[in-house]
C-alpha cells in the first residue's frame, strides 16, 4: 500500500532518465553528436556480425535471385538472362496452387499442434515432482537426435510387412491386411504422418521455450490471484498466459519458420510417393534440383517461398502483435 | 576501455580466420592442378554401388599411386541419391570432377566437358571394349564415356511359393504371368505374387521392362518417344496387374531396394533383380529356394533391359589428360577391373574380362540375356529429364489412365 503512494513520482522519473547516467549535465553536451558518428563509433564492434550477415545470409539470397532469373542447363552452365520466365514456370505448373495450400496447412497444423501441447508439456514440467529431471532430459532427446534418424524410425515402423507400428496395428485387430497398411505409400496418410513427426521434433524446443516463459511468472502474482480467490482455469488464462505472451511469441516465430522450411521429414515420408499429391513448396524446390535438374527454376520457387515467409511473419506480427508489452 | 579494445581485436582477428579459412577450403576442395612439388592430383567421383564400394576404389588408387608416385588420386564416394546434384553444383562452381563415374552423359557432352572417350584411353584398352557398349556410350558417332560396367535384368522366381500355388513352371508370357502371379496372391497370409516397384528409386527400370516387353520403346538418340502408341500394351498390362491384385500392395510408391528385401524374406512369388541380387539372397536368406528365368513378355520372346553405368573424363582446363589417360588405363588392366566388377556383382563390358568371367555359375543366367539387352537412350541430351520424369510421375499409373502418365512424363521430358 505504501508504494502505491510512490508510484506517480516514480515512473515520471523514469521515463525522462531510463538508464542511470552519470552527471545529467553531460547529456546536451554529447547532443550534437550525430548519428553517423556514432554509427562509425560503433563499427568495430558490429563489423564481425555484419560481415557475417553480409556472407551468410545476403550474398547466397543475392545469388539465388540472381540464379533464378537465368537460364542454367542440366549440367550447371549459365546460358544466360531468361528475365522472369522461371517465375512464370513456376506459377503455371498446375500443382503449384494445391502445393501452396498445403503448405500453409503443414504450417498452420504443425505449430498450432506444437504449441498447445508444449503449453501443456511446459505446465507439467513446471511442477515439482519426483523424477522430473529425468522426464525434462526426456523432452529434449528428439531435440538432440537428428531429424532425418527421428523420421526414419517412424518410417520404418510404418513399412509394410516389417514395420513395428503396422505390425501392432494389425496384431490388434485395427488393420485386416496381414502385411499391414502403405502409410507412407498414400499421399493423405504420408502427409498426416509428417505432420506428426514434425510435431514431436518441434516438442522440445517450443517446451522448454514456454517453461522459460512460465518461470518469468512472478511467485506473488500467482499468491495474489489466489487470495483474490481466482481459480486454476482462470488463473492460467488470466495471469500466466499474459506472462508467457513473449515466449510463446518467440516459439510461434521460430517454429513457423523452422517448419516452413522443413525438408527432411516431407522428403524421408512421402519421397516415394509417385506426382506431387503429397508435396509442400520445400519438396518440390528439392524435386526441381534433383529430379528434374532446373537449378533457375527451383531458384525462382526459393525466392518465392521466402516471400511466403516474410508475408507470413508479418502478417503474424501485424495481427498478434507478439512483441507488445503485456 | 582497455578490455573492450582487446575483445574487438579478438572479434576482428575471428573473422578474418574465419573467411580466409573458407577461401582455403574451397580452394582444397576444388581441382587441385598442380598441386605440390610438379605432381599432379586427379578428383574421382564415384556413386556407391554396395558397402565395399568405397574400399575397393581405395585399392585401386593405392595400386595406382604406387605405379605413378607423381599421380595422386582423390576419391569422393557419394550416394546415387545425390550423385548428380552433386556434379551438378561442383561443375557450376567450375570444380568438377576429372573421371565420373556415372549414367547420363549425353547433357555434359553437349556442353562440351568431356574428352572424347579415344583421348584419354590408350588405343589397347578402347579397343578391348565391347562393340555393343561402345556403341551406346556414343554421341554423333563419338564415344564421350568409357563403358564402366553393364547390368542385366531377369525374372527371380521364389520356387516355392510356385509350387505352393500349383504353378507348374515359371512364366514366360504375361497371361502366364498374370495368372501365376494371381495364384501366388491367392495364397493370402500378405504374400504378394509379383512385386512391382514404381516407386521414385527407379520408376523408369520396372516401367522399360513392362512398356518395352510390350514392343514399346523411349525413343532414341534424337527424340524420346515415351507418349507413343507402343508403349500403351505395356501399360495397360501394368494396370492389369494391379487391378487383379497380383502385386503387393500400393505398387505406385513401392522402392525397388525395400520391396527386393521382402522378396529375399521369402514373401513375394516374383521379382525382377540383378547380379548383384544373388549375393543378397546368399547373405541375407541363404535357404532360399528361387530360380532366375528371363522376364516374361508380351509374346514370350527373350528380352532384357539392359543398364551400363560409364566412366566420363571432364576437360577442366586440360591440362590433366596424360594423368587421366594413365589411371584409366590402369583400371581397365583385367588384373585390376576384373576382381572390381566381380567384387560388385555386376557384368564386364572388357571383351578381356567377359572371356575371364564366363565360367562363372551365378552370372551365366545374365550374361546368357545379355546379347538381347535393350538400353535406356542415355545418349539423347532431354535423357536426364525423362529418366527424373519417370521417377517422379510413372508411379501415378496406379490410380491414373496409362495415357495420361505417359502424356505428362512426355511433357516433362520435353520441357527439361
Amino acid at each position: 500500500m505504501i508504494t502505491t503512494t510512490d508510484t506517480p513520482s516514480v515512473p515520471g522519473a523514469g521515463a525522462a532518465q531510463r538508464r542511470p547516467r552519470p552527471g545529467g549535465d553531460l547529456r546536451s553536451v554529447e547532443k550534437p553528436r550525430s548519428g553517423a558518428r556514432d554509427l562509425l563509433a560503433a563499427l568495430p564492434w558490429i563489423s564481425p556480425a555484419l560481415l557475417l550477415i553480409v556472407g551468410v545470409v545476403m550474398f547466397p539470397a543475392a545469388v539465388m535471385f540472381y540464379n533464378s532469373t537465368r537460364d542454367i542447363s542440366v549440367s550447371g552452365i549459365d546460358k544466360g538472362s531468361v528475365g522472369f520466365a522461371n517465375y512464370a514456370e513456376v506459377f503455371a505448373f498446375p500443382h503449384f496452387w494445391p502445393i501452396f495450400l498445403r503448405t500453409i496447412v503443414w504450417v498452420v497444423v504443425v505449430v498450432v499442434a506444437a504449441v498447445l501441447i508444449s503449453l501443456a508439456l511446459a505446465q507439467l514440467l513446471n511442477k515439482a515432482f519426483p523424477g522430473r529431471r529425468i522426464v525434462r532430459l526426456a523432452v529434449i532427446i528428439p531435440w538432440a537426435a537428428s531429424v532425418v534418424m527421428t523420421t526414419l524410425v517412424f518410417y520404418y515402423g510404418l513399412e509394410p510387412y516389417f514395420g513395428i507400428i503396422n505390425k501392432t496395428l494389425v496384431d490388434i485387430g485395427l488393420i485386416t491386411t496381414p502385411e499391414g497398411y502403405g502409410w507412407t505409400r498414400n499421399p493423405p496418410t504420408a502427409f498426416a504422418w509428417s505432420i506428426v513427426v514434425a510435431v514431436f521434433v518441434s516438442l522440445p524446443f517450443t517446451t522448454y521455450t514456454i517453461l522459460a516463459g512460465l518461470q518469468m511468472v512472478p511467485g506473488e502474482v500467482l499468491e495474489a490471484a489466489k487470495m483474490d480467490g481466482a481459480g486454476p482455469a482462470r488463473t492460467y488464462v488470466s495471469v500466466v498466459l499474459p506472462h508467457l505472451r513473449g515466449a510463446v511469441a518467440v516459439a510461434v516465430l521460430i517454429n513457423i519458420i523452422n517448419v516452413f522450411n522443413s525438408l527432411p521429414i516431407l522428403k524421408v515420408m512421402t519421397g516415394s510417393i509417385p506426382g506431387y499429391d503429397a508435396d509442400t513448396i520445400m519438396t518440390m524446390i528439392f524435386k526441381y534440383i534433383q529430379v528434374q535438374q532446373k537449378i533457375d527454376v527451383a531458384s525462382a520457387l526459393s525466392v518465392v517461398s521466402f516471400l511466403i515467409v516474410i508475408v507470413i511473419v508479418a502478417v503474424y506480427v501485424r495481427v498478434v502483435k507478439p512483441m507488445k508489452e503485456v | 576501455m582497455k578490455k573492450s579494445q582487446r575483445f574487438a581485436a579478438i572479434a576482428v582477428a575471428t573473422t578474418a580466420s574465419l573467411s580466409l579459412a573458407a577461401c582455403g577450403f574451397s580452394e582444397s576442395g576444388g581441382s587441385g592442378g598442380d598441386a605440390e612439388g610438379g605432381s599432379t592430383s586427379l578428383n574421382l567421383l564415384v556413386p556407391s554401388y554396395s558397402d565395399a564400394t568405397q574400399s575397393l576404389w581405395e585399392e585401386v588408387i593405392e595400386g595406382f599411386e604406387s605405379e605413378n608416385p607423381d599421380i595422386s588420386v582423390n576419391l569422393e564416394v557419394q550416394s546415387w541419391d545425390n550423385l548428380e546434384s552433386v556434379l551438378a553444383t561442383k561443375i557450376q562452381g567450375g570444380q568438377a570432377p576429372d573421371i565420373y563415374n556415372g549414367g547420363p552423359f549425353a547433357g555434359f557432352a553437349a556442353d562440351d566437358l568431356l574428352y572424347p572417350a579415344q583421348d584419354v584411353v590408350s588405343p589397347e584398352t578402347f579397343s578391348d571394349f565391347q562393340e555393343s557398349f561402345i556403341a551406346n556410350a556414343e554421341v554423333d558417332g563419338t564415344a564421350y564415356a568409357l563403358p564402366l560396367i553393364a547390368s542385366a535384368r531377369a525374372l527371380f522366381v521364389n520356387n516355392e511359393l510356385l509350387e505352393q500355388a500349383g504353378v507348374d513352371a515359371a512364366p514366360t508370357t504375361w497371361d502366364e504371368l498374370l495368372d501365376a502371379a494371381t495364384k501366388i496372391s491367392g495364397l493370402g497370409g500378405g504374400i504378394a505374387g509379383y512385386g512391382m516397384p514404381l516407386g521414385s528409386e527407379e520408376a523408369q527400370a520396372e516401367a522399360a521392362i513392362w512398356l518395352w516387353g510390350g514392343g514399346g520403346t523411349f525413343g532414341d538418340a534424337e527424340k524420346i518417344t515415351v507418349d507413343d502408341p507402343s508403349n500403351l500394351p505395356g501399360a495397360e498390362q501394368i494396370k492389369k496387374m494391379i487391378d487383379a491384385g497380383a502385386t503387393q500392395a500400393d505398387p505406385g510408391s513401392t522402392d525397388r531396394s525395400p520391396l527386393m528385401d521382402i522378396f529375399v524374406q521369402g514373401k513375394i512369388g516374383m521379382q525382377v533383380g540383378l547380379p548383384p541380387t544373388v549375393g543378397q539372397i546368399a547373405e541375407g536368406n541363404p535357404d532360399l529356394d528361387y530360380s532366375i528365368v528371363p522376364i516374361p513378355t508380351r509374346d514370350g520372346s527373350p528380352f532384357t533391359l539392359g543398364v551400363m553405368d560409364q566412366l566420363m573424363a571432364f576437360k577442366n582446363g586440360g591440362d590433366k589428360q596424360e594423368a587421366i589417360t594413365k589411371f584409366l588405363d590402369y583400371y581397365y588392366s583385367a588384373d585390376v577391373y576384373v576382381p572390381w566388377v566381380q567384387a560388385e556383382g555386376f557384368l564386364p563390358t572388357t571383351k578381356s574380362g567377359a572371356e575371364q568371367l564366363s565360367g562363372e555359375a551365378s552370372l551365366k543366367p545374365f550374361l546368357d540375356v545379355l546379347p538381347g539387352a535393350k538400353f535406356y537412350p542415355s545418349t539423347n541430351p532431354a535423357w536426364s529429364a525423362t529418366n527424373g520424369a519417370f521417377k517422379s510421375l510413372f508411379g501415378q499409373i496406379q490410380s491414373k489412365p496409362a495415357a495420361e502418365v505417359l502424356a505428362e512424363i512426355q511433357a516433362q521430358a520435353d520441357a527439361g
